[in-house]
């Protein structure tokens, strides 16, 4: 491996960085947000929002992110939704991260112990103050290893955004391929960058899961 | 006035299984009841019905002149509205056998949430009243500690004062020693028995025969979804009439219920063990937490 090569490859690739990180952060909050709905809704009584609830699961995590993404990008604006590279990547991570974090909310809320349910329901309290009070406080500890695992997924995945032109770190480093001809040490650099932001997620994890973890 | 509990007919089935058929009972105001029986044979499902927990499947509940729950002409149910519902369960506090304290707020969070919450109280009314509380369940010192790092006595008599901060008209306990260590149940009964002495209304599920003796004016004992006796405590405990409620004491107490020469009814209730105040205030005396002006 050449390291002069290396260094160089360093800026170039990093000059991605900034997209990647940003499909990662939209997609991770605007997921987040559509998978505690659609947690709440496969746990309400109601049976059409199950239903929806579980179709979406059904349909986002049984077929390829990367067929979510083309269908963003290239089959969208044959529909008349014409989306930038950059939106279509994102709607396509979001729906992912929708359906998958939706799976670990739900399991870590119908962990908790029902007598706690029973005890609010028992002192008077309405079902949307203690979910957000005694629930949800509680199935966070639970949620939140695998919530991470799926977060470190999906900072991964944004590199099939390269796909559908988005300029992130994989596509920039296909750039330096074609360019240079060079390959290891490209990849080498890709592979690092990878490595130091999810052990910067994996970090936080640890700290979040401290964080609510019980006090004994 | 009217009793503050009026149970008639009770009927309740999970699936194909009849657990309740047809019980029927009521619970003055002051008044404190134990449900006696064995396992499995419908008191705590009892209980989980006057505060809909459980949703009967036939008969009639009604908690201070509220109907929770009545069967129509055609034999379907009709149950309070949601926001009755939830006026009947402020009227009504619940202690369950495993605490179910909420784990992660601390012992005063844990008695301040409802009242702020359900009775719109402001924090620092809700915190005033919490420590009064606490004070008198002798747990003053403890208002910052977490549920995990007390004992189950404890717990319980925080989970006690968490129910007592709704200022409930009635309070419903689901076999509350049973969880805890039994030199610890002193504790919880300690607290119980004041409550009953203040002028509580009590309906209280419990294997605590000399406290049912100590405390409670009329016992009901049930057996397979049937209160198949009920009486004045001393009557039922001492002197019971239904083969399967003798047959019942004498496996709690490992000794036959009633006295062999005829004492006095006090007597025999000492004798077989229950009689009440002597030994349950040893057992109290023997903790050195008990006492609700520790710490
Ligand atoms: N949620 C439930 N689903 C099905 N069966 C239940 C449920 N709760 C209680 N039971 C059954 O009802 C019967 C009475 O239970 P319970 O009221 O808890 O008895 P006890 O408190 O006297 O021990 C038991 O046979 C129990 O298995
Ligand atoms: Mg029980």
């Amino acid at each position: 491996m050449d390291w002069d090569v290396v260094w160089e490859s360093v800026p170039l690739i990093w000059k991605g960085a900034g997209a990647t990180v940003s499909m990662f952060a939209w997609a991770l909050v605007i997921g987040t947000a559509g998978a505690l709905a659609l947690a709440l809704m496969r746990l309400s009584a109601a049976k059409p929002l199950q239903w929806f609830a579980i179709g979406f699961g059904w349909l986002f995590r049984g077929i390829p992110l990367l067929i979510l993404l083309f269908f963003a990008f290239f089959a969208l604006p044959e529909l008349g939704i014409l989306l930038s590279p950059f939106l279509a990547a994102i709607l396509g991570f979001s729906l992912w991260t929708a359906a998958y974090q939706a799976e670990v909310i739900r399991s870590g809320i119908i962990a908790v112990d029902p007598g706690q349910s029973e005890a609010s329901e028992a002192l008077g309290m309405t079902k949307a103050h203690y979910m957000r009070r005694i629930i949800f406080p509680q199935g966070l500890r639970i949620m939140v290893p695998p919530f991470t695992g799926n977060a470190i997924t999906l900072l991964k995945q944004t590199s099939l955004a390269t796909l559908v032109t988005v300029p992130e770190m994989a596509l920039l480093t296909q750039r330096i391929f074609s360019n240079n001809f060079k390959f290891v040490e490209p990849i080498f650099v890709l592979g690092m960058i990878y490595l130091a932001m999810t052990s910067v997620l994996l970090i936080v994890s640890v700290a979040v899961e401290r964080a609510v973890s019980l006090k004994v | 006035m009217n009793a503050l509990v009026q149970v008639t007919g009770l009927r309740k089935s999970f699936g194909d299984n009849e657990v309740l058929k047809g019980v029927d009972f009521e619970v003055e105001r002051g008044e404190v009841v134990a449900i006696i029986g064995p396992s499995g044979s419908g008191k705590t499902t009892i209980l989980r019905c006057i505060n809909l927990l459980e949703r009967p499947t036939g008969g009639r509940v009604e908690v201070d002149g509220r109907v929770v729950c009545e069967e129509l002409g055609d034999g379907t149910m009709r149950f309070a509205e949601r926001g009755d519902v939830r006026e009947i369960r402020e009227q009504v506090g619940m202690v369950f056998q495993r605490f179910n304290l909420f784990p992660h707020m601390t012992a005063l969070d844990n008695i301040t949430e409802a009242p702020k919450s359900v009775r719109g109280m402001s924090k620092e009314d809700a915190n005033a009243r919490a420590r009064e509380l606490l004070d008198s369940v002798g747990l003053g010192h403890k208002a910052d500690a977490y549920p995990l790092q007390l004992s189950g006595g404890q717990q319980q008599r925080v989970a006690i004062a968490r129910a007592l901060a709704m200022e409930p008209a009635l309070m419903l306990f689901d076999e509350v020693t049973s969880a805890v260590d039994p030199e610890l149940a002193g504790e919880i009964l300690m607290v119980m028995k004041r409550l009953a002495q203040q002028g509580m209304t009590m309906l209280v599920v419990t294997h605590e025969m000399s406290f049912a003796a100590d405390v409670a004016d009329r016992v009901l004992f049930i057996d397979h979804g049937v209160i198949v006796e009920q009486g004045q405590a001393r009557d039922v405990l001492t002197a019971p009439q239904n083969p399967r409620t003798r047959a019942f004491l004498h496996a709690v107490l490992d000794r036959a219920p009633m006295a062999e020469d005829d004492e006095s009814t006090a007597g025999a209730g000492e004798e077989a063990g229950f009689g009440g105040s002597d030994l349950f205030s040893e057992r109290v005396a023997t903790d050195p937490e008990a006492g609700p002006d520790d710490g």
